[in-house]
Order: C-alpha cells, then sequence, then structure tokens
C-alpha cells in the first residue's frame, strides 16, 4: 500500500536540496560553496560513495571534503572504487568514516595499513570492481555519490569523454534511488559532443578549479623490457596463446604482457598466428598495443577505461576501439570487467606473490592494496555457457567431472621468480595470511587469485599448467618447478619435475619451441616509446613523464 | 666479491659444435657474462667460474649450474661467469644463450 511512509526517502532528497537553497544557481554551484554544500547535502549515517578509481579521480570533491570536520559529518559508510588520494587518508584521521567497503588502495596502500594498525580503518570488505558496484544496487545504495565528468551543459547533461570508467555504475543506483548525484566538471560547455549521463539524473554541477585527475596506468616504456620478459613472452605465445588458439583476451599492466604485445608483429607474424590469435581484446587502449593494430591484428579493443595520450590515436582508429558519434573514445569499468569475465579466452596478469598452491596477492604487512578488477577476469566464469576452441581445448586438458563445465578459461599467471631486490616472488605462504590482516578482514585472507582458478603459471623457468595437475601435490610441485632458485623452488625434487615435463605439465622454453638465444629486445617491434609515437603516424601522444626527445 | 669453482656431472657434448666458444651478455652493471668453451676435460662433467659482485648466494648459483648441467648435454665444457650483481632471473637466460650460440651457432 502506497502511503506517505513510502515515500520518505523522496521528501528526504527534497529536504536535503532545500537545505542547499540560495548556495546553488539551479544545479549549479561555485567551487568555494562546496564544502557548505557537502555539510548540508550529508546527513550522519549515510552511505557516501566517491568516485576515484586507479585511474580517474573527482579529487575536486573529495579534496573539499577532507577540509570538513567531524562535527560537520560523521558515522559516513564510505563506498569508493579506490582510495588513492591524500584526502580519502584524512577522512579516517579525522573519524568521520564509520565502515568503508572499497576495492583498492594502490598509492595509499601504505597510509591504509598504517590506518589498520592503528584501529582507524573500520573496512566492511575489500571488493573487486563488479563486486563492489554490485552492491550498489543490494545493500550499500550509495545516498550521495561525489562524481567527476569532462564536460557540463547548462541543463547539466554530463560528458564523461575517454575515462567514462565507472560513472555510470554509480549514478544509476543512486539516482533511482532517490540519492544525490553532485558531478565535479572541468568545463561547462553551451553544446556537449555526446551526453552519457542524462541532466535529470543529476543534482548538482561544480566546475572545478582545477581538472579531474587522471593517472597513466597502462603506458609501459618499451625501453623498460627486458630480455628475460623478452624470453618469458616468447614461452607465453607458443606455449599458451598459439597452442591454445587464444582469440579473446585480457592483459594486465605489466611489462611481460607489453613484451607480448610488442612481439606480435615480429615474432608472432613469423610464426604465422595473425588472424589466429588476439584478435579481441577488453583492455585499455594500451600504447604497446598500436605495432599490433597496425600491422592489423586486432578486430576489436573494449575498454574499462581510458588512457592518457591515447585519445586521438583512438579516434583515428574508430573501426577497432568504441568510439562515440563525435569519434572520442568510450570506455565503461563496469560493463568492461562483465566482458573480461564472460567473453575473452584468457586472463594474463602478473602478481607480486605467489604461493605454492597457486594463490596470489599483492597485499604485505606494510602494504594493503587490495584486488581492483583482476580477480573478476582472473576466475573460472562457472556462468559462462558458450564454447570456444581455447574454452573447449583448456576445458578437455583439465579433465572436468559429470557435474563441471567442459570448458575453462585460460587464467594464467606471468611472473618473474624473482621480484625487483631479489625479493622472490614465490612463496610457502602468502604475507596476506597475517592475522592481523586477516582479523581486520574479519577472516578473510586478501587473495587476488585463488590458486584453483589459475590455469597456467609462466616464469623464466618455464610453463607449469596448473590445470593440467591431477592433485594438490602434483600442483606444488608444478609451481616448484618453475620457481626457479627461490627457497620454494630449491625444494623442488628432480624427478617430481622430470615426471611432470615427461607428462608436458611443465615445459621448459625449449619445450615449446622457443630458442633462448632469439630472447632479446631487438625483437620487439619498437624498443622505446618515440617508436610508438612513430607507428601510430604521430597520433599518440605520450604523457611527458615519458618523453626524453 | 666472491669466487668458487665446481664441476657438475653433465652428458657429454655433441661431438660437433658450431663455435669453439660462445659468449652471451655483457659485463655490466645488473648484467653478467657467460663464456662456454669446449675442450674440458673430463667429457662427463661440465667445469665452472663463478665471479660475482654480490656474495652470500652460492648455494642457489651452485643449484641452478646443477640443473643446466642436468637439462643439457654439456659434459666437456668450461663455464666462466662474471657477474656484476645480475638479478637471478636473468643467470639461466644468459646460460642457455652462450650454450645455444656455442652448439647452434650465433643465428
Amino acid at each position: 500500500m502506497i502511503t506517505a511512509k513510502t515515500a520518505l526517502r523522496r521528501q528526504n532528497k527534497a529536504q536535503r536540496i532545500e537545505r542547499v537553497g540560495k548556495l546553488a544557481r539551479g544545479k549549479f554551484v561555485s567551487p568555494d560553496k562546496v564544502p557548505e554544500i557537502l555539510r548540508r547535502i550529508i546527513e550522519p549515517g549515510d552511505i557516501l560513495c566517491l568516485e576515484g578509481d586507479n585511474q580517474k579521480q573527482a579529487d575536486f570533491l573529495a579534496n573539499q571534503l577532507a577540509t570538513l570536520e567531524n562535527k560537520d559529518l560523521r558515522d559516513i559508510h564510505l563506498v569508493m572504487s579506490c582510495i588513492t588520494l591524500p584526502a580519502h587518508i584524512e577522512l579516517f584521521k579525522k573519524g568521520m568514516i564509520k565502515q568503508v567497503d572499497f576495492c583498492y588502495a594502490g598509492p595509499q596502500g601504505g597510509a591504509v595499513a598504517d590506518l589498520v594498525k592503528a584501529k582507524k580503518f573500520p573496512v566492511g570488505a575489500i571488493h573487486t570492481y563488479n563486486e563492489l558496484y554490485a552492491r550498489y544496487y543490494i545493500d550499500l545504495t550509495p545516498r550521495v555519490a561525489l562524481i567527476a565528468a569532462a564536460q557540463a551543459d547548462r541543463k547539466g547533461n554530463l560528458f564523461l569523454a575517454a575515462n567514462t570508467e565507472e560513472t555510470p555504475a554509480i549514478v544509476e543506483p543512486t539516482a533511482f534511488s532517490d540519492g544525490i548525484v553532485f558531478a565535479q566538471v572541468n568545463e561547462i560547455v553551451d553544446k556537449l559532443p555526446r551526453i552519457d549521463i542524462p541532466a535529470d539524473q543529476v543534482d548538482l554541477v561544480v566546475q572545478a578549479p582545477y581538472p579531474m585527475h587522471l593517472q597513466a596506468l597502462f603506458t609501459r616504456d618499451p625501453a623498460a623490457i627486458t630480455d628475460v620478459q623478452v624470453l618469458m613472452a616468447m614461452v607465453a605465445l607458443r606455449g599458451i596463446y598459439e597452442k591454445y588458439e587464444v582469440q579473446s583476451l585480457n592483459h594486465g599492466v605489466g611489462f611481460n604482457t607489453a613484451a607480448i604485445e610488442l612481439l606480435l608483429p615480429t615474432y608472432g607474424e613469423r610464426l604465422g598466428l595473425k588472424g589466429k590469435i588476439c584478435k579481441y581484446w577488453m583492455v585499455n587502449p594500451l600504447p604497446t598495443l598500436i605495432p599490433a593494430i597496425e600491422s592489423g591484428w586486432v578486430e576489436s579493443v573494449f575498454a574499462v577505461g581510458g588512457e592518457v595520450g591515447m585519445e586521438r590515436y583512438t579516434a583515428a582508429r574508430s573501426d577497432v576501439f568504441f568510439t562515440g558519434r563525435d569519434g572520442s573514445f568510450h570506455s565503461n569499468r563496469a560493463m568492461g570487467q562483465l566482458a573480461g569475465h564472460y567473453a575473452i579466452d584468457m586472463f594474463i596478469g602478473a602478481s607480486l606473490q605467489i604461493d605454492i598452491n597457486g594463490n596470489s596477492s599483492t597485499v604485505s604487512k606494510n602494504r594493503i592494496t587490495g584486488f581492483g578488477g583482476a580477480p573478476n577476469m582472473g576466475c573460472q566464469p562457472t556462468g559462462r555457457r558458450h564454447p570456444t576452441k581455447a574454452w573447449l581445448k583448456a576445458g578437455a586438458e583439465a579433465n572436468p567431472g559429470p557435474g563441471s563445465p567442459p570448458g575453462r578459461k585460460l587464467v594464467v599467471q606471468m611472473v618473474e621468480t624473482f621480484q625487483a631486490g631479489r625479493v622472490p616472488t614465490f612463496v610457502e605462504e602468502l604475507d596476506a595470511t597475517d592475522p592481523s590482516i586477516r582479523k581486520a578482514l574479519h577472516g578473510v585472507t586478501p587473495v587476488m587469485i585463488y590458486g584453483d582458478d589459475v590455469t597456467h603459471v609462466v616464469t623464466e623457468e618455464g610453463i607449469a599448467n596448473l590445470a593440467a595437475c591431477r592433485s594438490i601435490a602434483e600442483r606444488q610441485a608444478a609451481i616448484r618447478a618453475v620457481a626457479g632458485y627461490t627457497p620454494v623452488g630449491l625444494k623442488r625434487k628432480k624427478r617430481e619435475t622430470e615426471d611432470l615435463r615427461a607428462r608436458g605439465i611443465v615445459q621448459l622454453p625449449e619445450d615449446v619451441g622457443v630458442r633462448p638465444s632469439e630472447a632479446s629486445r631487438s625483437l620487439l617491434a619498437t624498443q622505446d616509446i618515440k617508436g610508438l609515437v612513430r607507428w601510430s603516424n604521430g597520433l599518440y601522444d605520450p604523457p611527458s613523464q615519458f618523453v626524453d626527445w | 666479491m666472491e669466487k668458487f669453482a665446481k664441476a657438475f656431472p653433465s652428458k657429454p657434448l655433441p661431438s660437433k659444435t658450431a663455435k669453439p666458444w660462445a659468449l652471451a651478455g655483457v659485463v655490466g652493471s645488473g648484467n653478467l657474462e657467460v663464456l662456454v668453451e669446449r675442450g674440458g676435460r673430463p667429457t662427463d662433467t661440465m667445469q665452472c667460474h663463478v665471479e660475482t659482485s654480490i656474495p652470500g648466494y652460492k648455494a642457489s648459483w651452485l643449484a641452478a649450474l646443477a640443473d643446466f648441467a642436468h637439462h643439457y648435454p654439456a659434459g666437456g665444457t668450461k663455464v666462466t661467469i662474471n657477474d656484476q650483481g645480475a638479478p637471478p632471473v636473468l643467470v639461466n637466460l644468459r646460460l642457455r644463450q652462450a650454450y645455444d650460440h656455442l652448439t647452434k651457432g650465433d643465428k
């Protein structure tokens, strides 16, 4: 029955907007009024969403929020993808936050670990991106969302430009539940190139005095790729891409996969793999993918976010990238993660630590980072039903039982056995199992990719096919076999390794037809950023920190 | 600085190799040089000399060399390694590259 009570939430929103009063002209507010407006529209106990992932940040609104004090703002349930700005940490230090639910803490990982130790970080859970977006529609629906857009028009329609990212995933649940959507924009214009968020889902708009923060996260300088990474890339190409005919895929942000991208037009071409592999990508517009695109390898690329400097190139290659009618690049984090979950043959990425069961983590006692999106893609989607060659082949190898899906996504961890500073990548037990971390996370160990989901581990020593292992003991032996000369690797037994190699579960570079003497940087399609600019016909504009000419 | 030498059992080299000796890598900071020569005696051991600027990793070096001698027929070779703090992951690659050059030539 519809009563006055059912309209309470809508009334409450109206009251909040009313409190803003003359501080706004229609939807538009001036930057200096923002702290006071935030004080008036946010109530104690609110679920407050701050937009910000690992690339794009509503940093002006976050900075204004952090100027408030505990008396202005308290008992806030903060929900946000990425805790990346000093302003975010400030909210905790000031004691405004009663609970936080998030995904990733990248550059603030050290500060988060300190807050945990000081018991000032009341965390609900660390999520993966789509998991958190999903909860925005269930039990974490924001009352107020502070978001970022490139442009607004006079009605409050928003243009999100290349970095659409997670804005729609925040705005929809907020706007359709009588929440308040407050957008910072870089500029206000008469006519937008395209409308990404309609004005009737936007309550307040401020033109920020500085443009929103964008992080160039996926730019890898080919000059920093090593011979060892070239070797691993060759091994992965032959032992996995070629073997399974991987057509659709996601690459992580590391140099290992950048090496693969740069080998496609050279080594890959020589192997006759063009048109057979790497046609459909769910990945951000990686500058290191330019040579492969220009050589005709790539059919399409859908992205969770943009990449600084790739705007003109992606507009020119709208036959490959998803773009608006105006030609400008389009991304969508939630849909991209969904695509990476269900619709790709392979996820391949790196990690800081892998244990003997194949679990990986980027969390240590002194740095609590979290997950981001990798686990959405680096997992077995048991809701998948459509077959592809790679999926069926990997599935058959895993010898599925009568109650299992016939196929498997390839989930590949590609790591060097040691990190910088001779720190072993392979460990008996993850740092993430530390009791204080587990306690802060209500008993959950923050595992990035679970060993059960991993099909292959690639190191400079070779490939371990975990999916083909028939027991936990065998999986551990396979991991030790490729763990090199780390303490985990030194514990391997010669006979076990030989048995696994004879069965093709462990493969050395020469077992997959790779000649180590060829593993050299000279095999890359280009050796530096300047070369990427050349490949793009001058359309790639690298961020200044990557320009040395 | 640390220096050590050890011989490892290994199946004899193929009777014909492309070259009498081969070199991989360079002596430079964060890199290493591996020289592999044929003509060592006896023909069922791989004789190794290691000189490294970073002490304390002898066990890892010996394990890597033992594995190499086990995987590849390298008996009758002399392996001389000059290391200037190369990352551990590079050692095996340079060994394999030098061996590959020795047995199959540079191309």
